[in-house]
């Protein structure tokens, strides 16, 4: 079989080459590039989503977080206002209370005393009595005379209440 | 995933790993069909299968032609199975090259080039894919389409023809100045260098190889000389075993194929950037481009 000389120009030849580069580097970006680029920009888009999806969701969620603090905050001071409020409220209750029930007691005590002053009087009275009976007996007997019941009344009468008075 | 695969998927990829093979395969048999096995040392170009008459030239169907055209049908095929089943969630092996091999040549391209140049991306893949399994199928003892000069020299005009492209956007006038740059009285020079850049191309690449492939001829035919002159007095057929060739070849080939195959590609297709990204004269055009647009806008 015939082979070519080492070092041979043939002007065909050499066109044939250089048209297998140019179908070769068509081939190529057809079926090489063109697909594979077509992934990396589908994957660069999906990342670009995903990356703003995200963005999105972590701004919402800032601003329910500050918007719950907010929420937190305000009531908080709600709550401390009510407790305050219910603590002012129940210092006025006790008080009236307190107050009240002074004033009931000091009633009771008042109407206690006042009972026993009338008590006293009453005993004092049915005591002074009693004792005027028995001394004009005691008198009636001891003398054993006949006395003017009547004379000496007033004079022990007199006696009795200065006892009563003396004690 | 990988059970999830139908059946139609997994017999279109065999077919496409065929399409792979079955190029190199079928070389590899044309190849062994028609060798004459020759004594000595035989350093000669291209095997011519046959001629077709043509004006000028008759056109010559070598090894080379039917070598390169048998590489792009297994690029094709690589193509097609590294981008067979590509999704943007499935994250395989293959993606993962063919993702790979974009990307590395957009850097390249934009590193080398610049941003305006990225579609130059997929042709700057071609030429790197082109030469370097050009010069690789040399190990299936296949001949190399790039050590055939008619090969680099086409794809080097390509270049000098874009390279002439981009010198001349901003019209003839400009493009003719050039040469006179910086002084009228260079203008040869400036030519004769104009010239000699396809050529230089496309005798580095090819020289490279084709030298490869000599010294390998030559070392194996060296290794049996020495190999029957210290291990001659050897009894019987052991003496006629030529020892030395076992392991050393393989050794050099790594460098002068592999690595020299590799290098070469990589070198062509930087200078191709380089030429063409330096000839294009980037602010003159943008400049013009401008002007023309408020030219445009003040009618």
């Amino acid at each position: 079989m015939q082979t070519l000389d080492v070092i041979s120009v043939n002007l065909w030849q050499i066109l044939i080459s250089l048209i297998n580069l140019v179908l070769l580097f068509l081939i190529i970006k057809k079926f090489l590039y063109k697909p594979v680029r077509k992934v990396l920009k589908q994957r660069q888009d999906e990342i670009d989503n995903l990356y703003n999806e995200a963005n999105t969701a972590n701004a919402s969620a800032q601003e329910n977080m500050k918007l719950w603090d907010e929420k937190i905050k305000s009531a908080k001071s709600e709550a401390d206002s009510i407790i305050s409020d219910a603590a002012m409220k129940a210092d006025l209750r006790k008080n009236d209370i307190i107050s009240e029930a002074k004033q009931t007691a000091e009633g009771i005590i008042r109407q206690a005393e006042n009972d026993a002053e009338l008590e006293r009087r009453k005993a004092e009275a049915e005591i002074k009595t009693e004792i005027v009976d028995v001394s004009a007996a005691l008198a009636k007997k001891i003398l054993e005379r006949e006395i003017n019941i009547n004379d000496h009344k007033e004079m022990i009468d007199s006696f009795v209440n200065n006892l009563g008075d003396e004690q | 995933m990988k059970s999830e695969k139908s059946n139609s998927f997994r017999i279109i990829d065999y077919l496409l790993i065929l399409m792979m093979v079955l190029p190199i395969v079928v070389l590899i048999t044309i190849k062994l069909l028609t060798n004459v096995p020759s004594d000595g040392i035989n350093v000669s170009g291209a095997r011519i299968y046959f001629e077709i008459p043509l004006p000028i030239q008759n056109l010559l169907i070598t090894e080379s032609q039917i070598n390169s055209w048998m590489v792009m049908i297994s690029i094709t095929g690589l193509c097609l199975y590294l981008t067979h089943g590509i999704d943007v969630k499935a994250r395989n092996k293959r993606q993962h090259l063919a993702e790979w091999i974009v990307e590395k040549t957009d850097n390249l391209v934009k590193g080398n080039m610049g941003e305006y140049f990225i579609a130059f991306s997929p042709f700057i893949g071609a030429i790197l894919g082109l030469s370097a399994f050009s010069s690789l199928i040399c190990l299936f003892g296949l001949y190399s389409p790039t050590s055939d000069i008619n090969v680099v020299g086409g794809w080097a005009i390509l270049t000098f023809i874009l390279i002439t492209y981009y010198k001349s956007k901003c019209g003839p006038w400009v493009y003719i100045k050039s040469f006179g740059d910086p002084v009228a009285l260079l203008a040869p020079l400036n030519i004769i260098s104009e010239v000699a850049t396809p050529i230089s191309m496309a005798f580095r690449h090819y020289g490279n190889v084709l030298s490869g492939s000599v010294i390998s001829v030559l070392l194996a035919a060296g290794l049996q000389g020495l190999s029957s002159m210290v291990l001659g007095w050897l009894p019987g057929v052991l003496g006629d075993i030529p020892f030395l060739q076992i392991g050393i070849p393989a050794v050099l080939s790594i460098y002068f194929d592999v690595f020299s195959g590799c290098l070469q590609a990589f070198i062509f297709a930087m200078l191709t950037m380089l030429y063409v990204s330096g000839a294009f004269p980037m602010e003159e055009y943008f400049k013009r481009k401008k002007n023309k647009q408020t030219k445009a806008m003040s009618n």
